[in-house]
């Protein structure tokens, strides 16, 4: 029979709780009013009434089916106020779209994990999917920078990896306090602190464009293959259809195709750092 | 503290380095330890040795005035710092702090230098790995900066 329902009409979903994350990043709980799933990586239009909505890609366990999380940094009309919004409200959601992680493909290898900033929400997702198949893994290393401490979003994410049987999580900061006695440099210094087997590893990078195009390039230098390095290309989503325009990088729609894609896939475009 | 070929093996830098090409680093190195708050090197400093870091935390930084310290990063187990000591004018462009207690090895870079003249193959290898940690700093400087001004 024909679904003749309307591409763009979302599901409603209740907000249960809101989690503030760091000074301008805060993660919304919502519990669909509908069946709902999702692939690791895949992303979801969330949206406010009457207000607007925006592409983001959960950071909650696409195990967990009957309630959603969605980290959210404040940098325009529709984030700022989805940070004003309380417990009990209806918003909307619609979705799944796009190609995730092939978390297939990293069976059997070590997997590289490069996150900066807002980027850890979708890596936190593909970190509960890796757990959940870490029989089939080598290792997972998790290598994070944000600008200070104080915006190091899922503080209480680092020890629980490190007390995980083959996961390693490290963490630095651009500018420490007084307080911070960790490491201090941008988040490409971590990868002098690691010990991988490259020619059985796979990479994965996400953050801001900045973080991913110096974290591509040291990952090519170590000497990874295009192909062996994932980028989550967030930044490019749009509508979620392919269907607007706004989301084209080269031949591909990023809402559709991506927005993970291999470096080899899009490396000839160069917009890709944009 | 005499250091071993074993010593050297764990360490990340003379990754691919063979047992005579380490015999040379054994020849004209020593370990030094520092505590909390000691200063390997102030910038401007004259240097003498290339280091590596062995074990502890270091943090590296640059001075704008006198008491003012500004902490650009940490180093990590493995790291090679002090490569201005064999570049002329073999002046220090930052200055390097121990947080924790901490181990070095300091390579003398006078006789590093005279072990490349007389050996080609060795002093190759050593510079490029020298260059490589030239080249990291430098695009993390970079990648620093574009986050600053992207602010």
């Amino acid at each position: 029979m024909q679904d003749n329902r309307n591409i763009y009409t979302p599901i409603r979903a209740r907000l249960t709780d809101v989690i503030e994350e760091s000074p301008s990043i805060k993660t919304f709980v919502v519990v669909p009013e509908d069946k709902f799933s999702f692939k690791t990586g895949q992303f979801i239009e969330l949206s406010v009434d009457g207000v607007g909505e925006a592409p983001f890609t959960p950071s909650s366990s696409p195990l967990i089916t009957e309630k959603l999380e969605v980290t959210v940094m404040k940098t325009g009309y529709v984030t700022e106020y989805m940070h004003m919004l309380k417990p009990g409200v209806l918003m909307g959601i619609r979705g799944p779209y796009g190609r995730g992680y092939p978390v297939e493909a990293f069976f059997g290898k070590e997997v590289l994990i490069l996150g900066g900033g807002c980027g850890l929400a979708p890596i936190r997702s593909l970190l509960y999917t890796l757990e959940s198949i870490k029989d089939k893994l080598v290792k997972v290393i998790l290598c994070y920078g944000s600008k200070t401490p104080a915006d190091c979003i899922y503080k209480p994410l680092f020890d629980r990896l490190n007390s995980i049987e083959k996961f390693e999580a490290y963490r630095t900061v651009d500018k420490a306090d007084e307080d911070w006695d960790g490491s201090v440099g941008v988040a490409t210094t971590l990868l002098n602190k690691i010990k991988i087997n490259i020619k059985n590893s796979v990479a994965v990078v996400c953050g801001p464009p900045i973080m991913m195009k110096f974290g591509t390039i040291r990952l090519l230098e170590m000497g990874y293959k295009d192909d062996q390095i994932y980028l989550s290309m967030e930044k490019n989503m749009s509508c979620g259809l392919g269907k607007c325009g706004h989301c084209m990088m080269g031949e591909f729609f990023v809402c559709r195709d991506g927005p993970v894609f291999t470096y080899d896939e899009i490396k000839h475009n160069p917009e890709i750092w944009k | 503290m005499k250091i071993t070929i074993e010593d050297l093996k764990n360490v990340r830098f003379f990754d691919d380095y063979t047992d005579d090409q380490l015999k040379i680093f054994i020849g004209i190195s020593s370990i030094k330890e520092f505590k909390v708050k000691d200063v390997l090197f102030e910038q401007y400093d004259e240097l003498k040795e290339i280091y590596i870091l062995l074990s502890g935390c270091l943090s590296l930084g640059i001075s704008i005035a006198k008491e003012k310290r500004i902490r650009l990063g940490t180093l990590e187990d493995g790291q090679l710092f002090s490569w201005s000591a064999v570049f002329s004018p073999y002046i220090s462009t930052a200055w390097v702090m121990a947080t924790c207690p901490t181990k070095v090895l300091a390579i003398d870079a006078k006789k590093l230098t005279h072990e490349f003249e007389k050996n080609c193959e060795f002093g190759f290898k050593t510079m490029s790995k020298i260059a490589q940690t030239i080249s990291h700093r430098l695009s993390d400087t970079r990648f620093q900066l574009m986050n600053q001004l992207t602010l």
